[in-house]
């Protein structure tokens, strides 16, 4: 296997053991103290293939093989923006059409065939599907979040598990120390026969062992103290919808206006009797509240009509 | 829905007798209670205030009502100040003026109408409509707010006599043959502004106050309406037009026989009040001040002792508050 070697100053990692070894965007090694002395000023060209490069998107060289590095650089980029899914095609046919394409930028822009073009394609790509990209970014973020659920999940399943069986621990150590008490109280105090004892006890210890054996495992933890429910495990559905008990059915009375004076016009006569061209008409903010001229016409119309026909009667008002 | 309201099945009395018996007998309660803090040689009339002397007294402050209302700054609309009317008029029905000041029960009204008519001002908006001490104002309004609002036994909404009367210019320009029924507008306009220093609200429905104000505005015009109204609007019921007719008269007898007070006289009965009004009720009086820190106390739970506790704390206090804001 050949040796790292930094390119510029033909530094190996036999030489100097802390030999860090930094790649930038096109693929080609510098070790970190040539890029510390050629990009003082933050930037500059690689002194291979002259590409201007900046010195922060220097990174640690992870492979051995600086153009596996590149390519991994280029997916990663390329993979930000063509971000689509299998559910975002119609076929098969078409998200494996897509797959192939991705392969095929990638691998322009690893071996440098056609550039240009590619940029172009990527560009006019990320152009049109803005939105679905845009989506598909939350998406991931969504994606993360519910794994992360899942990792709280397991991790308190493992602590109640763990709580669980240390209680057990004690427990179980706690027995052990009463049987021997009663093991040796049997003995000093009894009259029966010290072997006959010992068996005794030795079987009644087996039992319980046996007992112990078929507690059921511990339970998951998939819910707050308090009761509510969390994680996936969660009830994806919305509470069900209670059954109401049926009372009577509505009955329709018309509604009957008690004006004590004369009747105001209908709303369609509001209209054919032209008592609306003497109201200004609304305005779109008051349609869209439901507020027609037409509303406004008739409740004024209304308004003067009711109670004319009122004539006071002792004892009618009583303030309070 | 007028027929329906509060205002008709609470708030509109038989006649005029009915109101003036509801005043004298706020007048008589009063006197009876506070008999004690009246000197014991003279007359009781001469140091409590007479019914007569409390109308006076009212109609100047209804005057003052109106004359707030205009200069509020922003613009009120009208109905701010017909609600604002019946307010004053209905808490004065079953409360005398000695009891509460006229002058704190005004503004008061009118912040509780701006509320209820949705005309939105802050209190600190309002209160800058106020002269004099305004953070004193802003306590006066607020802690007499909830006390209008019980004497109105809480029926706010009250029917003014606005829109009928738009609903009659729209029903004269559709079916009378009247000519540019518009120009009727500034006579009923002054016929309503003096409606309300009149007890008309309390004795008719709005809708027979906004056909009182047009008829008299048509005859203001040398314009006849009448046959509107018998023809067009009772042709159903003619039985009835003699009821509104009376209601009209009576409305339009109501503003003619109005009389501005006489200064003279209320400045001579505004001083008498000072004297015999309710000193629990009053916010300038030691006993108002020690009756409201007893309040916060008890409330607190503080020790008696701690008597650094001043209304005058509390009021500087809210003052820095304002500040802040």
């Amino acid at each position: 296997m050949e040796e790292q070697a930094c390119p510029r100053c033909k530094t190996t990692k036999y030489r100097n053991p802390s030999l860090k070894l930094m790649v930038n965007v096109c693929g080609h090694t510098l070790c970190e103290s040539c890029v510390d002395m050629l990009f003082l000023k933050g930037s500059g060209a690689c002194p291979e293939c002259m590409v201007p490069l900046r010195r922060n998107n220097f990174r640690e060289q992870l492979f051995e093989d600086p153009m596996v590095e590149k390519e991994v650089d280029i997916r990663r980029r390329i993979l930000r923006d063509y971000n689509k899914r299998e559910e975002d095609f119609a076929s098969l046919e078409e998200y494996n059409d897509y797959l192939e394409e991705i392969e095929d930028i990638i691998y322009n822009l690893c071996n440098n065939i056609e550039v240009i073009e590619t940029n172009k394609r990527i560009e006019a790509y990320k152009r049109d599907n803005r939105e679905v990209i845009q989506r598909n970014k939350t998406r991931v973020g969504r994606d993360e979040y519910a794994l992360e659920e899942l990792l709280e999940i397991e991790r308190a399943q493992e602590e109640s598990r763990k709580k669980e069986l240390d209680e057990l621990e004690t427990e179980h150590k706690k027995k052990k120390a009463r049987d021997k008490q009663a093991l040796i109280e049997e003995l000093m105090y009894s009259g029966k026969d010290a072997a006959q004892i010992v068996s005794e006890f030795a079987e009644k210890a087996e039992k319980q062992r046996e007992e112990e054996k078929q507690l059921p495992p511990p339970k998951a933890a998939t819910e707050f103290s308090t009761g509510i429910k969390f994680g996936q495990s969660a009830d994806p559905t919305l509470l069900p919808v209670p059954k109401s008990e049926e009372g009577p059915l509505f009955n329709y009375e018309p509604y009957l206006p008690y004006t004590e004076g004369p009747m105001a016009p209908h709303a369609i006569d509001i209209e054919t009797m032209g008592y609306i061209h003497h109201i200004r008409t609304e305005t779109p903010q008051e349609n869209a509240g439901g507020f027609t001229s037409t509303l406004a016409c008739q409740r004024a119309l209304e308004e003067a009509l009711q109670c004319l026909y009122f004539t006071p009667t002792a004892g009618l008002g009583v303030g309070l | 829905m007028y027929p329906l309201s509060s205002q008709r099945r609470s708030w509109t009395f038989a006649n005029e007798e009915q109101l003036r018996v509801f005043r004298v007998e706020q007048n008589t309660k009063y006197i009876e209670e506070h008999e004690a803090e009246a000197p014991s040689t003279g007359n009781l009339n001469d140091f409590f205030l007479t019914p007569e002397e409390e109308r006076l007294l009212l109609k100047q402050y209804e005057i003052y009502l109106v004359d707030f209302c205009r200069r509020f700054e922003p613009p009120m609309p009208k109905c701010v100040i017909g609600t604002a009317f019946h307010y004053f008029k209905r808490f004065y029905l079953n409360n005398t003026p000695m009891d509460y000041h006229p002058k704190e029960i005004l503004a008061t009204c009118v912040f509780v109408a701006c509320k209820v008519e949705e005309f939105n001002v802050s209190i600190n908006q309002f209160v800058n409509n106020i002269k004099g001490d305004r953070n004193k104002a802003t306590d006066i309004v607020l802690s007499n707010e909830l006390l209008l609002i019980g004497q109105l036994n809480y029926y706010l909404t009250v029917h003014n006599p606005f829109r009928p009367i738009e609903g009659f210019l729209i029903d004269i320009k559709t079916r009378s043959k009247m000519i540019n029924p518009d120009r009727l507008r500034p006579h009923i306009d002054s016929f309503i502004d003096s409606i309300f220093f009149t007890d008309a609200c309390m004795l008719h429905t709005p809708s027979q106050i906004g056909l009182a104000s047009i008829l008299h505005a048509a005859s203001k015009e040398q314009e006849n309406l009448d046959s509107y109204v018998t023809d067009l609007l009772f042709v159903s019921a003619p039985e009835r037009l003699r009821g509104l007719i009376e209601a009209v008269r009576k409305i339009r007898m109501l503003v003619k026989n109005y009389e501005p007070p006489d200064r003279e006289a209320v400045k001579a009965i505004e001083k008498k009040l000072d004297k015999c009004r309710n000193q629990n009720n009053n916010p300038d009086s030691e006993l108002y001040k020690e009756r409201l820190r007893r309040l916060y106390t008890d409330e607190d739970d503080m020790p008696a002792e701690d008597a650094s506790f001043h209304i005058a704390n509390v009021s500087s206090d809210t003052s820095a508050m304002n500040i802040s804001q």
